[in-house]
């Protein structure tokens, strides 16, 4: 009995793994081709789960999650996509970031309607993304 | 008897040790101290100013903190006796040993006891800790003015 219990207890954990889809998202209200462009550069890399991708004035801030196995080389992927961003819409003020902090904040910023507020964040949240300490 | 004899008999009583059993033990304390800490650096990601470089400091403290705590309390001896290395590596190890050492020599008085028995077990992890920091610096910086690897 307790060993049922305790199998029971660990399939979950195992299955975890198993629910993948690259999931992209964008708020832009601006600009329908930059959306469409930002959306494919990061389906195209295979190399990221997710993405938040949050558009104020002419900056883009891309917040992406690396997959598991693939965590040591992050800074790899940041610069390749932001290399890959910036080629297509040079005239935007691209940050990428694969922080989970950033993922988490620009989730939150997807919702929200105040374009102060999130112009402040984003400048926030660049800000605590260069930190070191 | 002389010595082999000894050491024949010896050997014969000795229950054998049961390795497996050890491994297993510590590789499931240990895994399970090390996703508390995961559970504390989301907490600190989600609720705090931290990113993840910069997470790692308030996370081994607050670990440190606890395994602290538990020491005082008399529990974390008693996880070591089931989990063995898996309760000593990770960071709370370093916790236990400083305040096991400190308290064992409360009795001897504030300064020369506790002061100066309270690194007795830390005190090599921090001696070697910054020993190796420095030469794996060293060689991280020969490494970058060749142009091998950023920083």
């Amino acid at each position: 009995m307790k060993k049922i219990a305790w199998t029971l207890f660990c399939i979950p954990f195992f299955l975890f793994g198993c629910s993948g889809e690259q999931t992209v998202e964008v708020n832009n209200t601006v600009n329908n081709e930059t959306d469409v462009g930002v959306r494919e550069v990061i389906n195209n890399s295979n190399e990221v789960y997710a993405g938040n991708a949050i558009f104020v004035d002419n900056q883009l801030l891309v917040a992406v999650q690396a997959k598991p196995w693939l965590d040591y080389k992050k800074k790899k992927i940041e610069k390749n996509l932001k290399k890959q961003i910036e080629e297509k819409f040079p005239d935007l003020e691209v940050f990428v970031s694969a922080d989970y902090k950033l993922f988490w904040e620009t989730q939150k910023l997807l919702e929200e309607e105040d374009e102060k507020k999130i112009s402040d964040e984003v400048e926030k949240l660049k800000d605590l993304a260069k930190e070191e300490t | 008897m002389d010595q082999q004899q000894y050491q024949q008999i010896e050997d014969k009583i000795t229950p054998p040790t049961p390795y497996l059993k050890n491994i297993i033990k510590a590789f499931l304390i240990g895994g399970l101290i090390c996703t508390i800490g995961h559970a504390i650096t989301y907490f600190y990601i989600i609720f705090f100013d931290f990113t993840e470089t910069t997470v790692g400091n308030p996370t081994a403290a607050t670990m440190v903190f606890l395994a602290m705590l538990l020491t005082g309390f008399g529990l974390y001896r008693k996880l070591g006796q089931v989990a063995g290395a898996g309760s000593a590596v990770p960071v709370t190890g370093f916790g236990n040993a400083v305040v096991s050492a400190a308290i064992e020599h409360k009795t001897e008085g504030l300064v020369l006891g506790v002061g100066g028995n309270i690194f007795k077990l830390a005190g090599s992890v921090i001696v070697f800790g910054v020993a190796s920091a420095f030469f794996v610096a060293l060689i991280k910086l020969i490494l970058v003015s060749m142009g091998v690897v950023e920083w």
